[in-house]
């Protein structure tokens, strides 16, 4: 129906009073490596549950590859690869090595030599049990049961959590090379956002539940950038400008980081009187950063 | 050929990509008809987007710096040049870049330039990796 392996319409789940999500319009293009930013408790892994139809949503809808994730939840599921929050320990006193023979049985794609070589990768250790690994083992295990399949989409809950610096950097490395080799739509959620900097190629942005941004990368290194200039000593900032800004010590510097058109920013700049000597693109992480903490002005 | 690219770089990474094999080339670590990385090793090697290091690729491809060996892999053609003038007109901009931001003008720039390049001249030991090849002067 649409180019975009992932999409929400209006998606909105509340617990008791506190509304979760409110009115979220996801869309995840084909082939995107989509990352989900936000707050702890801005509602990243309730977007993850409710796509994977672990939980019903109070309003809206969501589709993966077009299929309606309430209606077609059992096929939905079947194209995803999925690294929940929390790992599930109802498996608890299967080993690895069970649990793995387990879940191939519900995927008609798994693929067991690469499973062997994921496990081998990761380190695994088999005839462990589910229910003693470490939180970091456990990861480990959801990332082998999440790629094993080569399902065309991976919904990833913060993949790298628990990881250990070597593990998550083999783990993104095992990303990269799963990509090459199994074209997939990705969302993943993260709060290392410099560790997916050359991974991601579209970003979204959860505060408070509300979806604030979400662009291509392209988009960002547009629109995000850092502006340095000079202004007169007692200059006072147009309201408009006050946020993000920050002055030099010597109060006759300042720098921003806006959210907007260049040339826009620049002339608001200009004609407010600041005179504009540098603008520069942000890395991944800073660009994240004041879409995390700024509106969206155009 | 060593592909490293800066985490603080704000520059599109199929950019920092093209630049690495442009340098390479430049410094002679990568020679025509010398295959480059898969772009699933570089990928992984890098923990980049495999689409990132494919763009990179292609437009390398356009620019006749690469070419595909179908089944093979990608290799660098015979007939590319070390670009020195593209490579040098990228440091040339970020160094007026940088001296813009710093309030210098480019005269004061170059003849600094000049004055420290004259001092490392007559440095006896310069590290072997930042020596280029016998093909410059």
């Amino acid at each position: 129906m649409t180019a975009h392996a992932v999409a929400t319409r209006g998606l909105t789940k509340r617990y008791g009073r506190d509304t979760a999500l409110d009115r979220v319009d996801l869309q995840v293009p084909d082939g995107a490596v989509f990352v989900l930013i936000g707050a702890n408790g801005a509602g990243k892994s309730t977007t993850f549950r409710l796509l994977m139809n672990l939980e019903r949503p109070d309003e809206g809808a969501a589709e993966i590859l077009g299929l309606d994730t309430a209606s077609r939840g059992p096929e939905a599921r079947a194209q995803v690869g999925y690294v929940p929050e929390r790992l599930d320990h109802s498996y608890g006193w299967m080993t690895c090595a069970r649990l793995l023979q387990h879940v191939s049985t519900y995927y008609a794609a798994w693929d067991f030599g690469y499973a062997d070589h994921l496990s081998k990768t990761f380190a695994l250790r088999l005839d462990r049990r589910v229910g003693t690994l470490s939180k970091g083992e456990s990861r480990r295990l959801q990332l082998v049961l999440a790629l094993a399949h080569r399902p065309p989409v991976l919904l990833l809950d913060e993949p790298t959590d628990g990881l250990d610096l070597a593990m998550r950097t083999r783990a993104l490395s095992l990303l990269a090379e799963h990509l090459a080799d199994t074209p997939a739509t990705v969302l993943m959620s993260t709060h290392q956002i410099h560790e997916v900097d050359g991974l991601a190629d579209h970003m979204g942005v959860l505060r408070d539940g509300r979806l604030v941004a979400q662009m291509s990368r392209d988009e960002i290194q547009r629109t995000v950038r850092r502006y340095r200039a000079e202004v007169p000593e007692l200059w006072q900032a147009p309201p408009d400008l006050q946020a993000g800004g920050v002055r030099s010590s010597t109060r006759r510097e300042m720098q921003w980081t806006l959210i907007g058109d260049e040339r826009a920013v620049v002339e608001r700049l200009t004609q407010a009187g600041a005179l504009v000597r540098e603008v520069s693109a942000m890395t991944l992480e800073a660009a994240a950063l004041a879409l995390l903490t700024q509106d969206v002005t155009r | 050929m060593l592909v490293s690219l800066d985490p603080t770089d704000a520059r599109p990474l199929y950019l920092q990509i093209m630049d690495e094999v442009r340098r390479a080339l430049v410094v002679g670590t990568l020679r025509p008809e010398d295959p480059v990385p898969s772009v699933r090793d570089l990928a992984s090697q890098l923990v980049v987007n495999p689409r990132t290091v494919s763009q990179a690729y292609h437009e390398l491809e356009r620019e006749g710096v690469l070419y595909v060996r179908r089944g093979q892999g990608t290799f660098v053609a015979a007939a590319a040049r070390s670009d020195r003038r593209t490579l040098g007109r990228k440091v040339a901009k970020r160094a007026v870049l940088d001296a813009r931001r710093n309030g210098l003008g480019v005269e004061e720039l170059i003849a600094t330039i000049r004055e420290i390049a004259a001092k490392e001249d007559r440095r006896p030991a310069v590290p072997a990796s930042t020596t280029t090849r016998g093909d410059n002067r």
